[in-house]
């Protein structure tokens, strides 16, 4: 089992690390889209699925991001790669400031808050707010990627700073796994009381869990904003947030999972464009119909990840 | 060893209305076994409660070793060595056994934040030692063969056993057992008692509250009993069960219970 | 102060159709604890069944008896909507984890929303003006006899709703339910079949509540019950989620603060303020202005 999945992960980053090179450039776009979008969606599971907090407003957050690139970069002549520190740290301190007050809430009543972030966001997009988001249009015309003055203009090199940032991802969220502050996250969603019982300060790992989230869809958001030279409100609407929430838990808020999610609510669609009107209305019966069949989702995340050395070899645990 | 005494001065807790601890003092020694009993509703896990920092007592004082940690935070208080369990058992029901126990670590990690996203020779040692500790631990507790189980399919009694090596593994001076032989058979029960003692071998004080008059009777050093919030009684094990206000408050209904 | 007596006339008006939106949510989530995502969608529906049933049942001619009509098939029909949706999307998810529950009533959003865009077609659609444009000047406040209907009818409603609640036997079964399902069940009361009622019940009240917003607004679009269906969910909430007066009361606040925002201080700002004061009343009182303060026994 433990071979099939780190045989599956090597192919997988395989065949991701030299698709560019086996695509026209209408499908170089739709696997940028699919990368970045996969980034912040596992940005959500680490909120929503590790944490378990229902976080609705993710695409505030990868908004954040977009538009801290786009408006650096079209104001402010910053070169787009010198953007990417202030496109993290944006969205992390909202992030911190935001969630500290809430994140005390019942489970729906955070969601409620988090969709009400979200569209306060949005409204402040619109409304041009300090005269820097550019209103309803949003900001067009950004400069391509350099390094060292070389202009990079191929679709291809956003598509190697997208795979950059979802091997990143992908890495924060292995560690995660093996390390006390990850282990926190799990505990305080299985059962917060047992937790701050135990010596967790699980207010301190909720905001964390936010930070972290935020951090990692201000990142994809910067390479969206590259990606489309652009940025506009609608990218970031809360229907985005939801379907980011919905993406993890159909997905099973495993990262397998959460990758097929992405692929099937956004790439699918893509290949079959001629259903497009079609597109919510299959997936909101997808959706029921995959929670009835598999209420943790279609490849629910494991427990049990406890290193070979603790496992007695007589026994097979679980 | 420092005096790591517990006091409480005049504690007193209110719901609404109702007053579920009335200013009660009591004081657990350095390597007692320390026993609360009382009949059902006498307050007892309301005080534990109230140590715990799980709730804030409206008046007294709880003082751990000098230092008064009433108003603390569970996280604060369980960083100052003082661990508990639940009378409803509450584990992480989805996670392994030695995932479980490995929590009680957390606290005694050298890890960062940033070590969850970027990992250190250090702090790959650390967790390293942190599940060392587990192994320990889950052998201590005749576990080890469970280590990779979901909790959640254990049988009860192991369950309770997991929930004290999770707390044992904060390395407590001061654990607390909210009815640990609740839901137990006989021989798990007496398994227990041998735990309880081992534990205080090591030079941990124990607190606990208990139904079972034969456990509380055999393991305690020292009991306080409680009835409707209030200290009734005080001594050892000997004195209290010859104590006429006990046996009308809380001995005597024994009875009808059984 | 004429802008203030407009206000309150208009806030009261909008502050009634958030109210009976509002129910829906709450006796949902008071018994089954889950926020039906799909309650905004059933309430945009109800208006595009009450134009189906204008001009293909009615033939577009409507006297008072045919509007009455409208209401009554529109409620009918939406309310086997809302006790299918039950059986097929909510049901089988009853013991599964809350969050799949969420997931599928999103799902069901997703599958309403874009039924109606499939059926009726993307653009928006105008109403038919079936209750007669008649204004009363009221000492410089303008109110039209729409207000007034909707007003009345409304609170005609929710005092029908509140006494079936408080005095009926079906109204204690699901007071009992919303307290305490296990507990219900083992007093012999049939939860599913409250369940189904609640559905009833709230799917009519939405519909009656899209027929007024169709009515009042005139253009109504596949898409507008994310709309008002938050409004109406977050009313809900500032009256304490689960808590039916607390809705009709989150409903008639949420009317006359929009209003009241709209009139004074800006109508592009108006859902920003509004999630404002939706944050700051549940960072004050985490369970809404009549919702019931929970302690956890440990």
């Amino acid at each position: 089992m433990k071979k099939l999945s780190v045989a599956g992960i090597s192919i997988f980053l395989m065949v991701m690390a030299v698709l560019p090179h086996f695509l026209d450039s209408r499908w170089q776009a739709v696997a940028i889209t699919f990368v970045i979008f996969s980034v912040v969606a596992l940005s959500q599971d680490i909120i929503l699925g590790k944490a378990g907090m229902f976080n609705m407003g993710q695409a505030m957050f990868f908004g954040m991001g977009a538009y801290a690139t786009a408006i650096l970069n079209s104001h402010y002549n910053w070169p787009l790669l010198a953007t990417i520190p202030v496109a993290i740290l944006v969205p992390v301190c909202v992030g911190i400031l935001l969630a500290a007050p809430i994140v005390h809430l019942r489970g729906d009543y955070l969601l409620v808050v988090t969709i009400g972030f979200n569209i306060v966001f949005i409204q402040v997009l619109v409304n041009n707010l300090g005269g820097v988001t550019g209103g309803p249009n949003g900001i067009f015309g950004l400069e391509y990627l350099s390094i060292f003055g070389h202009e990079l203009r191929s679709q291809v090199a956003v598509y190697y700073l997208a795979f950059a940032v979802l091997l990143l991802t992908l890495a924060i969220m292995l560690n995660l796994e093996k390390s006390k502050v990850g282990r926190a996250l799990h505990y305080l969603r299985e059962d917060p009381l047992a937790a701050e019982s135990i010596g967790i300060n699980t207010k301190l790992y909720k905001i964390f869990a936010f930070a972290l989230g935020a951090g990692i869809a201000g990142l994809a958001g910067m390479v969206y904003a590259t990606q489309y030279s652009a940025v506009s409100p609608e990218g970031f609407e809360f229907i985005q947030s939801v379907l980011f929430f919905s993406i993890v838990l159909v997905g099973g808020s495993s990262i397998p999972g959460v990758l097929l999610g992405v692929f099937v609510m956004f790439v699918l669609p893509e290949i079959f464009r001629e259903f497009s009107t079609w597109r919510f209305f299959v997936f909101g019966f997808a959706m029921i119909l995959t929670m009835i069949l598999r209420p943790r989702g279609i490849w629910p995340a494991t427990f049990g990840k406890i290193p070979k050395y603790m496992i007695k070899e007589k026994s097979h645990g679980a | 060893m420092a005096h790591n005494e517990l006091i409480l001065t005049d504690v007193t807790k209110r719901f609404g209305g109702l007053t579920a601890v009335d200013s009660l003092s009591m004081k657990v020694e350095t390597g007692q076994i320390y026993g609360v009993i009382g009949p059902n509703g006498a307050g007892k896990t309301t005080i534990f409660n109230c140590i715990t920092g799980i709730y804030r007592s409206e008046e007294g004082s709880v003082n751990w070793n000098g230092e008064e940690i009433r108003g603390m935070t569970p996280y604060q208080i369980v960083d100052r060595g003082i661990v508990r369990t639940f009378q409803t058992i509450r584990l992480f029901s989805q996670m392994s056994v030695a995932e479980n126990v490995v929590s009680g670590r957390h606290i005694k990690s050298s890890q960062r934040w940033w070590h969850g996203i970027c990992p250190t020779v250090g702090s790959r040692r650390d967790e390293y030692d942190n599940w060392m500790k587990v192994k320990e631990l889950l052998e201590f507790f005749n576990l080890d063969e469970f280590a990779a189980t979901p909790v959640s399919s254990l049988p009860y009694g192991h369950q309770r056993r997991v929930e004290m090596a999770r707390a044992m593994a904060v390395d407590p001076t001061l654990l607390i057992l909210d009815e640990p032989a609740a839901g137990l058979n006989d021989k798990e029960t007496a398994e227990l008692v041998e735990t309880i003692f081992s534990i205080r071998d090591k030079g941990v004080t124990v607190l606990l509250i208990e139904h079972d008059m034969e456990l509380v009777m055999k393991v305690t050093d020292y009991l306080t009993v409680l009835n409707f919030g209030k200290k009734i009684a005080e001594g050892t094990p000997d004195e209290i069960q010859k104590n006429p206000l006990v046996i009308e408050a809380y001995l005597g209904s024994e009875d009808d219970d059984e | 102060m004429d802008t203030f007596l407009q206000q309150l006339a208009n806030g009261l008006t909008i502050g009634s159709m958030f109210a009976l939106v509002a129910l829906g949510y709450t006796m949902v989530y008071g018994v089954m604890k889950l926020i039906n995502f799909a309650h905004g969608d059933m309430v945009a529906a109800s208006a595009f069944v009450g134009l189906m049933v204008y001009t293909q049942i009615l033939g577009q001619t409507a006297s008072l008896v045919g509007v009455v009509a409208i209401f009554f098939i529109t409620a009918a029909i939406m309310a086997c909507i809302g006790v299918t949706l039950e059986r097929v999307a909510y049901r089988p998810l009853r013991t599964a984890p809350r969050l799949s529950a969420v997931v599928s009533a999103l799902g069901a959003s997703l599958v309403i929303q874009n039924g109606i865009m499939l059926i009726w077609g993307p653009r928006m659609r105008i109403f038919p003006e079936l209750v007669p444009q008649v204004y009363w000047h009221v000492g410089g406040v303008i109110i039209s006899m729409m207000q007034v209907i909707i007003l009345v009818l409304s609170l005609i409603l929710m005092v029908a709703l509140y006494l079936f609640i408080e005095k009926t036997r079906m109204g204690a079964a699901i007071r009992a339910s919303s307290l305490d399902q296990d507990a219900a069940r083992l007093m012999g009361i049939n939860v599913d079949s409250v369940i189904s009622l609640i559905f009833i019940i709230g799917s009519s009240l939405g519909a009656v509540g899209g027929l007024f917003i169709a009515l009042y607004y005139r253009g109504i679009t596949f898409d507008m019950g994310w709309q008002y269906g938050l409004y109406a969910f977050i009313a809900a909430i500032i009256g304490g989620i689960g808590n039916i007066p607390g809705a009709m009361l989150g409903g008639m606040l949420l009317g006359l603060f929009s209003a009241f925002i709209s009139g004074y201080v800006s109508s592009t700002w108006a859902d920003a303020f509004t999630f404002m004061l939706l944050i700051g009343i549940l960072i004050v009182r985490p369970t809404g202005l009549l919702g019931e303060r929970v302690a956890e026994k440990v």
